[in-house]
């Protein structure tokens, strides 16, 4: 803490790993903090943008009052107007960005997509779904520039589809889709995340008693590769990403509550490429990123 | 009996490419129930898919296997047959088609118009011998229990029961005892 009643946030939005320590300070800001200082921070990907607005969801739930955000540097700023985060209105920021600093809305920044909410109602959430993939396949030849394959925008519209499903269909809460080619590190990085912070999985299956699992990590990990469903008799949604995923050598994180199952299809020849984690911090909800890296 | 799905798409209000979401299954079902009122006896029913990219499990469930399911106890007969898909719908079809058959102890097929990635006619899980009753028909259009048997080393009653096994699942025809491609 700076004072009584900041938090400053530490530089940890690279990737979803290093998140974990945001969503470790997550009871604290709820519970004590006014505002949150966000000098430190130089980058922020799409995971770590909709974990981050799904945190101050949860502070503007349980507190009723929006959470303020101070010290933003300018290139966040920037960042965050542009990937319409501020438009959610679940923040509150100190200062706004002047209009001429804003970054542009042209074709050359057709690489991402920005946040769109996902509501939790099935005929509300068919027309967003919907307007997303149009959006999407006007972009796709952008965002995913430096990756060929066959049917590739196709494979992402079943992608989208089957994600943004399972939070009307399970996740009672609405959620968000964010999407975005940057590049870190020399490396390029395609990056779709669909998060929420409804009931989450291993809730879901409560009710279902046929479904037996070791640890909830596990439990993700039967939803990912086999045709089990909460709602129905069998699903199919997970299942379906996760072989598109694997054909496309992508990666696959989801965190829900407590666990987190990351299956990295790129690193199938070293050796172990599925990792488990159980014990993390309580995080409500169920957050997905799917990428591609070239 | 030819559904072009491409222009029901604009008839149920939907737009694009890709038909995507339970919602849009039903209400294409219920379209496409609407125009069989008058289907006949043994009549084939072509879901024709050109112009259409995407189409994901959950309109698959809603829409591909409820008729499927529809033609397996209805009456009248009919058959369900599917034309122009595109590659990504041949996946989803197959994937949804397998999880089907594995919680319901029931196999699930469908004939299509064009060859397919598993270099036959049609999508779903069918033996090696039921393969080859399909490929069969397909060349030979209009046949018998004997020359069936003669191509794929069966006696009669082997086949008979083969071939029933396939009219139950609507993969061939059964029509004043002559067997025939759907």
């Amino acid at each position: 803490m700076t004072d009584k009643k900041t938090v400053l946030l530490p530089n940890k939005f690279r990737d979803p790993y290093t998140f974990e320590d945001v969503i470790n300070l997550a009871d604290t800001i709820v519970r004590d903090a006014d505002c949150l200082d966000l000098s430190r921070i130089s980058f922020i990907e799409p995971y770590s943008m909709l974990s981050f607005l799904l945190l101050g969801k949860m502070y503007l739930l349980k507190r009723g009052i929006k959470l303020k955000l101070i010290r933003i540097p300018l290139a966040i700023h920037q960042y965050l107007s542009r990937m319409d985060f501020f438009k959610t209105e679940i923040f509150e920021t100190a200062d706004s960005l002047n209009e001429k600093m804003m970054l542009k809305r042209s074709s050359v920044s057709k690489t991402i997509i920005e946040i769109v909410e996902i509501p939790n109602k099935e005929r509300e959430s068919v027309k967003v779904i919907t307007g997303v993939i149009e959006l999407f396949r006007k972009r796709a030849s952008f965002i995913l520039k430096h990756w060929f394959s066959d049917n590739l925008v196709d494979y992402f519209v079943t992608v989208i589809s089957e994600l943004c499903q399972n939070i009307f269909e399970h996740s009672l809460e609405s959620g968000y889709l964010s999407m975005q080619t940057y590049s870190l590190n020399n490396e390029k990085i395609f990056r779709l995340v669909i998060s929420d912070s409804g009931i989450g999985i291993v809730k879901s299956f409560e009710l279902n008693k046929e479904i037996q699992f070791d640890s909830p990590a596990k439990l993700i990990e039967m939803a990912l590769t086999t045709p089990i469903s909460s709602k129905r008799e069998y699903g199919y949604g997970l299942c379906q990403v996760n072989s598109i995923i694997e054909r496309l050598n992508g990666m696959i994180y989801i965190r829900s509550d407590n666990a987190s199952l990351s299956t990295l299809y790129n690193k199938t020849r070293s050796g172990s490429y599925i990792f488990y984690k159980n014990s993390l911090s309580p995080f409500s909800g169920t957050q997905i990123s799917i990428s591609l890296t070239a | 009996m030819v559904a072009e799905i491409s222009k029901l798409t604009k008839e149920i209000k939907h737009r694009g490419p890709d038909l995507i979401t339970r919602p849009v299954g039903r209400r294409m079902y219920a379209k496409i129930r609407d125009k069989m009122k008058n289907i006949s006896a043994h009549e084939v029913l072509l879901l024709d898919f050109e112009g259409i990219r995407v189409i994901d499990s959950s309109f698959i469930d809603e829409l591909i296997v409820r008729l499927i399911i529809d033609s397996w106890k209805s009456d009248p007969i009919f058959y369900v047959k599917l034309k122009n898909i595109s590659i990504i719908a041949e996946i989803n079809i197959d994937s949804v088609f397998k999880s089907f058959s594995q919680y319901n102890k029931n196999e699930i097929a469908v004939i299509t118009d064009g060859i397919r990635q598993n270099n036959s006619f049609y999508i779903g899980a069918l033996s090696k011998v039921e393969r080859e009753v399909i490929e069969y028909l397909r060349i030979n259009r209009n046949t018998s229990v004997h020359d069936i048997g003669v191509f794929i080393g069966m006696n009669d009653e082997e086949v008979s029961f083969l071939s029933d096994t396939l009219f139950r699942r609507r993969l061939l025809r059964i029509y004043n005892d002559h067997i025939s491609s759907v």
